[in-house]
């Protein structure tokens, strides 16, 4: 079983995690011992990261509202779709007719990006998240 | 002397490893750049460096009894159909503490009485245990006060123990008899003095224990009388209801089994951890629960430290000390048997 | 975070989370620490062991207040005027550090001033809270030379949760518990990259790294980087968004890994509009209640299906390692940005997260030495980090303050906006439990923790379990202004009469129909700490 470490999903205080993965799957979670914040030990939610990753429930494919219901279609219909709505709106309602909630779980990366395609692609500030949630 | 007691100068470990490592996975003890121990799959063993000076931050229960596993799938299209889910993977440990691998043998006897347990047994068999014996203890461990360690004295295939430059082996098991026979030219006879240096390292490995933990004691109080409340409610409190010294710990065997439908018609029965400490453990369909928080961690204990000595002879702790650091508010079996001791 | 920013210029932790184990004193506020961030409490609990002082805040009997030397246990709403009480209490003993207030800060006269206004046993009166409780925590926190105040939601999610901040940052200031080691303010920060994600500023009022949409040098380095000029108005918040109603003046938003129909307060008006949008469009791991709504949902890898980092409550930017590959046809939301910019007409085209992070460097200074290769290897590195060579910063404002020198913004006690009433006779206290976070989107559908804990429980003191004649484990239904409810009874001593509590994980019974949306004004924070409900038992 292949040991790969990250950092634990759920508040703030950021613990290492040992990832357990057998087969392509994700089956075991455990803490970092030398980790600052982790230090050897977990939260119960830490101990049990693993658990939602391969839930039957995940979304696997895109999906798209047709006829008031959401039915599975592949990337391009979506993103094409979407590319179009946006832009449709944007340039009938002006930019600040838009807004995104970005995500305090995804990462620093995810976040930059979303802010710039905000600012950079959509042309509005309207962007924020749950900070104060 | 022992039958088969022989030497293996450091320098052919490398190359030893390497002719075991041929139809079995290789794990053992490797520091990451991190700088955490675990056990650890090895598939380049020239660019991969053991470190046998640390203690593996988990034990060698995860590989044969892992967190989760799927150990069935199921369909119900035309009545009820299982199918068995089973793991097999030769598997070659080296660098093994006694305390683990007394604990693996503890983990042989539950997973094999009153029912044999297919999914252990399928990950358990064909593995080899090549122990390493402890001539220097780690900070938390009191396996001498377990009757686990330091060294071993049976049940393993191997026992290597650390002589400076050369280790000495010792055979325990057909298995290990085995590996003798096929790679003898690896090996060389030991002297009575290898064995006089073995004899002198186990005494003063005995001596250099940091903890003294009183096992035995804490076990005799607690078969002839009743652990008083104020000790279960002063560490219930300080209880982070975490699941960790049940999940670190080698020989905590409790599991759950579910049932994760994949299609409306098929699924998965999934086996995981579990822990006696969690409230969900004991808490019936109704709500009530027959343990209440104030006793969490009591089953636990006593499963240790009474039942286990009731039912086997000996405790179920093997005093491997992992649950020491890991517990959130400090009250591990250390500070229980502490506390019923003072009583 | 505004309140910690106006008084310090920067709004984190000044402290690392390790710093805790070796205060004198501590004070807990407006947070349930053990459930959490149990490791937090462990750092709080582990000082005590060695002789610190635990102060705690809460109008409920928190296992951390069981703990505590000293336990106020306020009135929901009321800690501005709890904390005016004891920093008057310092004033008049003398304990106010003169020197620090000399050198490090300005405007003390005007807080001076109020306080020597206040009446001792009117805050009594307000708080609920003894003088003489009142009197001993603010003795043990003045005299102290190394006391830090931690504080959580139960501070910020009030209408005056801004001054609540500022309040807590001038008795930081008056007693000089700041800019050293193992002192200073330390707000817990919720989820695992909230830090992260203000830094990144996916935020409407400011530019990456906390910088001025209005600075025309800032502005003119972004557009360097980007190409295009930035929008000079701020933007709408999270509620001016999910509030602004069926039909109203925005038409399309697109979501990525949040669920505001749990998430946001006053469930139906959030509903309202995002029914009424031309467009959603939702990238999320699970179909969440807000997916359900979309007219796009697009399929997002997990956090072990990509690579990136995350920034924690103490500044500490760190690196998460792929794990698996997505699954199913799963791709990381930066790809679905990246595609759709493309389809709109802006190259946005990355090789790697670290390529992204190399862009992040360059335009946010406390981020400038944030490289992935440093990441990588080591256990990250605290902001701020300006460059290559730096290694990182565990407290901040050593020598002086980010924004220059302190500043005392005097506060003055505000009324939660729904007080109880005769139709309303309750307080509803809201807040996370150990075995669930936040909508439960994940931990729900963690095996195990949804046996530990699988419905959501109403705390009731006996007083008004017995009014209401319920009894403990009944079903009851939980009503205010703005909508029902329904939960079970765990009857406790831990909560006060008067007040009640539960939590927010549960779909089944989505607490946020019942919160205001009232928020503070400044923050934009909403007041989910405090609402009048009432409580009735379900017949069977």
């Amino acid at each position: 079983m292949e040991q790969i470490l990250t950092i634990c999903v759920y508040c703030g205080c950021g613990c290492g995690v040992y990832l357990g993965k057998e087969n392509g799957r994700v089956v075991a979670s455990s803490p970092s011992r030398n980790h600052p914040i982790s230090q050897g030990n977990l939260c119960v939610k830490g101990w049990h990261l693993h658990e939602f990753i391969h839930h039957p429930e995940r979304l696997t494919t895109p999906l798209l509202r047709k006829d008031n219901k959401l039915v599975p279609v592949g990337w391009d219909e979506a993103l094409d779709y979407t590319a179009r709505r946006l832009s449709e709106i944007r340039d009938s309602n002006g930019p600040d007719a838009l807004g995104l909630l970005s995500s305090a779980k995804c990462s620093n990366e995810e976040n930059y990006l979303l802010q710039k395609f905000s600012r950079a692609v959509l042309g509005t500030n309207n962007i924020d998240h749950c900070a104060r949630l | 002397m022992k039958e088969t007691t022989v030497i293996l100068a450091k320098d052919n470990l490398q190359g030893l490893l390497r002719k075991l490592g041929r139809d079995k996975s290789l794990v053992a003890p490797v520091t990451n750049q991190w700088g955490d121990t675990l056990y650890t799959e090895i598939t380049d063993i020239d660019g991969t460096e053991l470190d046998l000076s640390k203690q593996p931050q988990a034990s060698l229960k995860g590989f044969f009894f892992p967190q989760q596993e799927v150990i069935q799938t199921y369909d119900t299209t035309a009545g009820y159909e299982f199918t068995p889910q089973r793991h097999i993977q030769p598997t070659l440990f080296f660098g093994v503490r006694s305390c683990d691998l007394h604990a693996v043998l503890y983990m042989d006897m539950i997973f094999s009485s009153p029912e044999r347990d297919d999914a252990y047994f399928a990950r358990r068999q064909d593995t080899t245990i090549i122990t390493l014996a402890c001539t220097t203890p780690f900070a938390n461990c009191f396996c001498n006060a377990t009757g686990s360690g330091p060294f071993m004295e049976y049940g393993y295939d191997l026992q290597l123990t650390d002589l400076g430059d050369r280790f000495l082996v010792e055979a325990g098991r057909q298995q290990g008899e085995q590996i003798l026979q096929a790679w003898g030219h690896f090996f060389e006879p030991a002297t009575e003095e290898d064995v006089q240096l073995q004899y002198q390292l186990s005494l003063e490995a005995g001596g250099r224990f940091q903890r003294k933990v009183e096992v035995e004691h804490a076990c005799r109080i607690l078969a002839s009388g009743e652990v008083d409340e104020q000790i279960w409610q002063q560490l219930s409190a300080r209880c982070a209801d975490c699941g960790g010294c049940a999940y670190v710990c080698p020989t905590c065997t409790c599991f759950n089994i579910r049932d994760a439908q994949q299609e409306p018609s098929k699924g998965e029965r999934i086996r995981s951890w579990d822990a006696c400490t969690f409230s969900g453990f004991t808490r019936m369909a109704g709500g009530h629960n027959p343990i209440n928080s104030d006793h969490a961690l009591q089953r636990r204990f006593l499963h240790k430290l009474k039942y286990d000595v009731e039912k086997h002879g000996k405790p179920s702790c093997v005093g491997c000390g992992r649950c020491v650091d890991i517990c959130f508010g400090h009250v591990d079996i250390t500070t229980f048997i502490e506390a019923v001791v003072e009583d | 975070m505004a309140g910690l920013a106006t008084a310090f210029g920067s709004g984190a932790m000044t402290n690392s989370i390790n710093e805790l184990e070796d205060v004198d004193v501590v004070i807990v506020s407006g947070s349930n620490t053990t459930e959490a961030h149990p490791q937090i409490a462990r750092r709080i609990l582990a000082a005590v062991d060695r002789g610190a002082k635990l102060i705690v805040i809460d109008p409920r009997r928190t296992a951390l207040a069981q703990e505590a030397h000293v336990h106020l246990a306020l009135r929901p709403g009321t800690d501005i005027a709890l904390l005016n009480g004891m920093m008057r209490i310092i004033l008049d003993e003398g304990l106010a550090d003169d020197h620090f207030i000399e050198m490090r800060t300005e405007n003390f006269i005007a807080l001076r001033d109020q306080l020597f206004k206040i009446d001792l046993d009117e805050i009594a009166a307000i708080t609920g809270v003894d003088r003489q409780l009142m009197h001993t925590a603010a003795c043990l926190y003045a005299r102290a030379y190394k006391s830090t105040f931690c504080y959580c939601l139960g501070i910020t999610q009030h209408i005056c949760g801004t001054n609540n901040v500022q309040t807590i940052a001038n008795m930081a200031m008056l007693t000089g518990n700041v800019e050293k080691e193992n002192a200073g303010v330390d707000p817990l920060r919720g989820q695992n990259n909230v830090q992260g994600a203000c830094d990144m500023a996916a935020l409407p009022a400011c530019l990456p790294g906390y910088q001025s949409l209005a600075d025309m040098q800032i502005r003119q380095k972004f557009k360097q980087c980007w190409g295009v000029d930035v929008p000079l108005t701020p933007g709408r918040t999270v509620l001016d968004m999910t509030h602004s109603g069926h039909n109203g003046t925005l038409r399309g938003m697109f979501v990525m890994g949040e669920n505001p129909i749990l998430s946001d307060p006053d469930q139906t008006k959030v509903q309202a509009t995002l029914e009424g949008l031309d467009f959603l469009a939702v990238s999320d791991i699970f179909l969440t209640e807000t997916a359900q709504l979309a007219h796009v949902v697009f399929p997002a890898a997990s956090f072990a299906e990509k690579s990136g980092t995350v920034t924690n409550s103490e500044r500490r930017v760190q690196y998460m390692h792929q794990v698996i590959e997505p699954i199913g046809e799963c791709k990381p939301d930066s790809t679905i940005i990246a595609e759709l910019a493309e389809r709109m007409g802006y190259e946005m085209y990355y090789e790697s997260m670290a390529e992204v992070m190399e862009e992040i460097a360059l335009l946010i200074p406390i981020y400038g030495g944030m490289h992935h290769d440093r990441l990588r290897s080591s256990w990250g590195l605290q902001w701020p980090c300006p460059n290559r060579d730096h290694p990182g910063t565990p407290f901040l404002h050593k020598h002086y303050f980010s924004g220059g020198k302190g500043h005392f913004t005097p506060a003055q006690h505000q009324e939660p906006f729904e007080p109880p009433g005769d139709a309303f006779p309750l307080t509803l206290i809201t807040g996370r439990i150990y075995h669930h976070y936040h909508t439960g989107t994940m931990t729900r559908r963690c095996a195990s923790l949804n046996r530990e804990s699988d419905k959501a429980l109403l705390q009731i003191n006996p007083v008004d379990a017995t009014t209401s004649a319920i009894r403990n484990g009944d079903l009851v239904e939980l009503t205010s202004r703005r909508g029902t409810i329904r939960l079970w009874a765990q009857i406790s001593e831990d909560i006060r009469p008067g007040q009640v509590y539960t939590t927010f994980h549960f779909s089944e019974a989505p607490v946020n129909l019942l919160t205001t949306g009232a928020a503070d004004p400044i923050a934009k924070c909403p007041e989910f700490k405090v609402c009048a409900v009432k409580v009735a038992r379900v017949e069977s």
